[in-house]
């Protein structure tokens, strides 16, 4: 990947197709209200679709609310799918699909879009992992060649980093126009991938998620949150994620992986059954009242995966982990790379498996290239502006190549062809392609102490 | 004789959207990551460097950490020993390390510096910054007991304008517009991410609530963390570096240039001594003048762009007709035709200035030569003014007070 394009081919891209109307259709669901208050900074006319007016306004409510700005109310208006579809998609420079993450509902709003749309208007799809191919197959050669991804991530307001996935029709031009517009007016950062399930982020970013509520149902939440705490590359850490994006998000992502591909960390990508029957009991994360951890007043209480019953924090033991103290110090002071060493030199069974999991996130990551995106770089950004994550490469490039590979081999996971070369040259090699992102923000350190 | 040259041989910023206080980092690692950073960007190994100057404004006060010198040495091995010290001169204490360099370069004292703007403000509540930023005006009679007192102080100086020649709002509203959109551009940018388009930065609600007098939210600089490096050399060094790198020494940039003036402390004795002058901060002018004639340069159009002090819209707003992009009080026309976009004739603040790219206030002034560095060599990515040549920084302490400026080119 060549890296992020110049202003003069961005705006070379932009030239000769305006943005004055965009309609979003689902306007009352948590991306689509946030999206379209995204749209307002930079597109004087926004339209709030969504099944009946009233929701389309609790959508809009809750953009105002979203973003303080009186341009999210003033250049938006409301209507519902039975009386105000047609005549607004007809009017639209860009159709901007975020209903639920289910084929048929998608497939089905599309036959209504289509026989509205204009010929030339854009129509996106924010989904985050279903197939942009089979979202647009069977439709006219107008609708497929106009028809991309634009995978924002939640909140939109606050996380920029954005997926751009072009289906195998569609225009490649438009493509490079809609990463223009995004970058330019709504400031994203763009990041290009292929069209495979879950694409590039929530590939690989539920896959360590995953993997880490696996590893809750023995060890407690309490336990794994600390291994792959902040120390490790996060600004939040993997379960208490989980809860802020919704159980039943998590599910729906991790079992369209689970079930569309069959790769070398499938067992990871299998969704633990304790969180499967918790909810069905109504267990959802933050947005039920609590998932892994819930508030209880001041104090915090935390899950027992096993029983499903609450504990409060205070209660529950963890073993001490004085290695994590001296990374969160050493990281305070800017001390990364000795930081990352003391985390691979720290003996223990619960170091152990936190480096197991840091190994795995490596080796998936770099497994992927090829097969979601064209390049590292583009998993690396996308880590790192969509999930706030270390981005696998700044992780090698900080461990040391030669220590990331032995990392993962004793992890028992396979190393990547690409690490396993560069260690063999033992010439210094440097993975993240990016010398205009500070590495540094990756490395929270936690509660600092003073040691 | 001539006067030696000082070469740029590039340098290192943080993120400016950073929060170094959540990220539970203390002082020493923003330091540290702005030199390693530089080090590392410039190829150069730390044994190299002979000597560090620091710009830094109120770490007493914000961090309750002084010497910050010291704190370089900190940083590597090999700096132990190693001349330092720190400068101060409130939002241009970054440019006053600069001088402080390039004149003991100028000197032949020595021949690679380093130098650092730096500073951490996300420490305390913005009321308390906004009395800590009270003390870069003359604090018992400007600032105290009033809140958030340079909005206030800047304020007027749009009230000045208006006084004088007239000035709309909407015309600062652009202003704010436009750096807030370079920012997007800007991968180190502050507010590269914020919601911003002309109508609000025009709003007059609570969604942009006033902070002194004409002076809204998005009229301002925020509060930010951040550091930025620059190595400065001597001819004799920038031969021996360029030819490691593989270029020659005429595609280095040297700083070609530079104004420094200091008016009197307090905002109303300089608008009460630019009464009758042409400009309305008279040594601002002098400071952007004196850079061109030691560039031997003549105006505005001898440069391909400007990095200035947008502390505020206002203070921008007052830059234009100081450069001379138009003539006294008419810096709306150059606003309104968009000479100051990116592409437009005059380009200012292709970083987003300091309203967009972030004002962490000692590291500022470094921040700027650092952007026109990048400019002036083609690596300023997708803000890059095309075929930059020459570029000037105006970096501004207090209301007007301490201002420097530098011409940087090839």
């Amino acid at each position: 990947m060549a890296g992020t394009p110049r202003l003069a081919e961005l705006r070379k891209w932009l030239a000769g197709r305006k943005i004055e109307h965009v309609v979003v259709l689902g306007a009352n669901g948590t991306m689509g209200y946030g999206s379209a208050a995204l749209f307002t900074q930079a597109v004087p006319k926004v339209t709030f679709l969504a099944r009946s007016r009233e929701k389309a306004e609790e959508g809009l409510a809750a953009a105002v609310k979203q973003v303080r700005s009186p341009t999210v109310a003033s250049r938006s208006g409301v209507g519902s799918y039975d009386d105000d579809l047609e005549s607004a998609i007809a009017d639209a420079d860009i159709v901007f699909e975020a209903l639920t993450e289910d084929l048929e509902i998608k497939r089905e709003m599309f036959d209504r879009v289509e026989k509205a749309r204009r010929d030339d208007s854009i129509v996106a799809t924010v989904t985050s992992g279903l197939s942009i191919n089979q979202l647009c197959d069977g439709r006219s050669e107008s609708f497929r060649r106009h028809f991309m991804g634009l995978h924002f991530f939640n909140p939109p307001n606050v996380i920029v980093g954005t997926e751009l996935i072009a289906g195998d029709d569609t225009d490649p031009a438009l493509v490079d126009f809609v990463e223009a517009f995004s970058r330019l007016r709504l400031g994203r950062e763009i990041v290009r991938t292929f069209d495979t399930p879950a694409f590039a982020g929530n590939r690989v970013g539920f896959k360590v998620l995953n993997e880490a509520a696996q590893l809750a149902e023995q060890l407690g939440p309490v336990l794994v949150d600390r291994l792959v705490g902040p120390y490790t590359g996060r600004a939040m850490t993997p379960l208490a994620t989980i809860d802020l994006v919704g159980w039943d998000i998590h599910r729906a992502i991790v079992d369209n992986i689970h079930q569309s591909v069959s790769d070398e960390a499938h067992a990871t990508l299998k969704l633990p059954d304790y969180m499967d029957s918790l909810m069905n009991q109504g267990v959802m994360g933050n947005k039920s009242g609590g998932g892994f951890f819930k508030k209880e007043g001041k104090a915090r209480h935390v899950l027992n995966p096993a029983t499903g019953a609450y504990q409060p924090e205070e209660d529950i033991k963890v073993p001490d982990l004085p290695y994590i103290e001296e990374v969160a110090h050493l990281h305070s002071m800017g001390r990364y790379r000795e930081g990352m060493r003391v985390f691979l030199e720290a003996s223990g069974e619960e170091a152990a498996l936190a480096r197991k999991v840091i190994a795995g996130y490596i080796s998936y990551a770099f497994h992927r290239v090829g097969e979601a995106t064209e390049s590292i770089t583009e998993i690396d950004m996308i880590m790192g502006s969509g999930f706030n994550w270390a981005p696998p490469s700044v992780l090698v490039d900080t461990l040391g190549t030669a220590e990331a590979v032995q990392m993962i081999e004793r992890a028992g996971l396979p190393v990547p062809a690409a690490l396993v070369s560069a260690a063999q040259a033992g010439e210094p090699k440097r993975f993240f392609a990016e010398p205009q992102v500070n590495i540094g923000k990756y490395f929270v350190a936690g509660e600092r102490t003073r040691v | 004789m001539a006067t030696p040259e000082v070469y740029v041989l590039g340098g290192y910023q943080t993120d400016f959207a950073r929060n170094w206080t959540k990220e539970n980092k203390h002082f020493s690692a923003l330091m540290r990551e702005g030199v390693r950073g530089a080090l590392e960007h410039c190829q150069v190994a730390p044994e190299e460097v002979e000597s560090a100057h620091v710009g830094n404004f109120a770490a007493e006060l914000y961090c309750m950490q002084g010497h910050l010198g010291a704190f370089f040495t900190e940083v590597d091995p090999a700096f132990s020993g190693l001349p330092t010290g720190r400068h101060e001169a409130a939002c241009a204490s970054g440019s006053i390390a600069l001088l402080a360099a390039s004149a003991e370069i100028e000197a032949g004292r020595y021949d690679l510096q380093c130098v650092v703007g730096i500073e951490q403000m996300k420490t305390v509540s913005a009321s308390q910054g906004g009395a800590y930023l009270g003390t870069a005006a003359w604090y018992d009679q400007e600032a105290e007991g009033v809140e958030f007192p340079f909005p206030k102080l800047f304020g007027r100086l749009g009230d000045e304008y208006d006084k004088r020649y007239g000035l709309k709002d909407e015309y600062l509203a652009e202003i704010s517009r436009l750096n807030y959109d370079n920012a997007k551009l800007n991968p180190n940018a502050q507010t590269r991410t914020w919601y911003m388009n002309k109508e609000h930065a025009l709003c007059r609600t609570d969604d942009n609530p006033a902070v002194g007098g004409r002076i809204r939210i998005a009229d301002c600089s925020q509060v930010t963390d951040g550091v930025a490096v620059v190595f400065l050399a001597s001819r004799e060094y920038a031969e021996k570096w360029a030819k490691g790198m593989g270029q020659k020494i005429e595609d280095i940039p040297r700083i070609k240039g530079w104004g420094h003036n200091t008016a009197r402390l307090r905002f109303e004795d300089k608008v009460e001594e630019s009464r009758e002058a042409e400009y309305v901060l008279p040594h601002v002018r002098s400071t952007i003048t004196n850079a061109w004639k030691r560039a031997g340069m003549s105006d505005v159009n001898d440069v391909d762009g400007i990095e200035t002090h947008d502390c505020f819209t206002t203070s921008e707003y007052m830059a234009i007709d100081h450069f001379g992009i138009t003539a006294p009080g008419d810096s709306w026309k150059a606003v309104e035709a968009g000479w100051l976009e990116i592409d437009g004739q005059h380009p200012i603040n292709p970083s987003g200035g300091l309203i967009g790219a972030g004002h962490p206030v000692g590291a500022t002034g470094v921040r700027q030569l650092l952007d026109g560095y990048l400019q002036v060599t083609g690596q300023a990515g997708a803000y890059q003014v095309e075929g930059a040549k020459n570029f000037q920084t105006l970096n501004i302490g207090g209301s007007g007070t301490t201002s420097c400026s530098f011409v940087i080119g090839r």
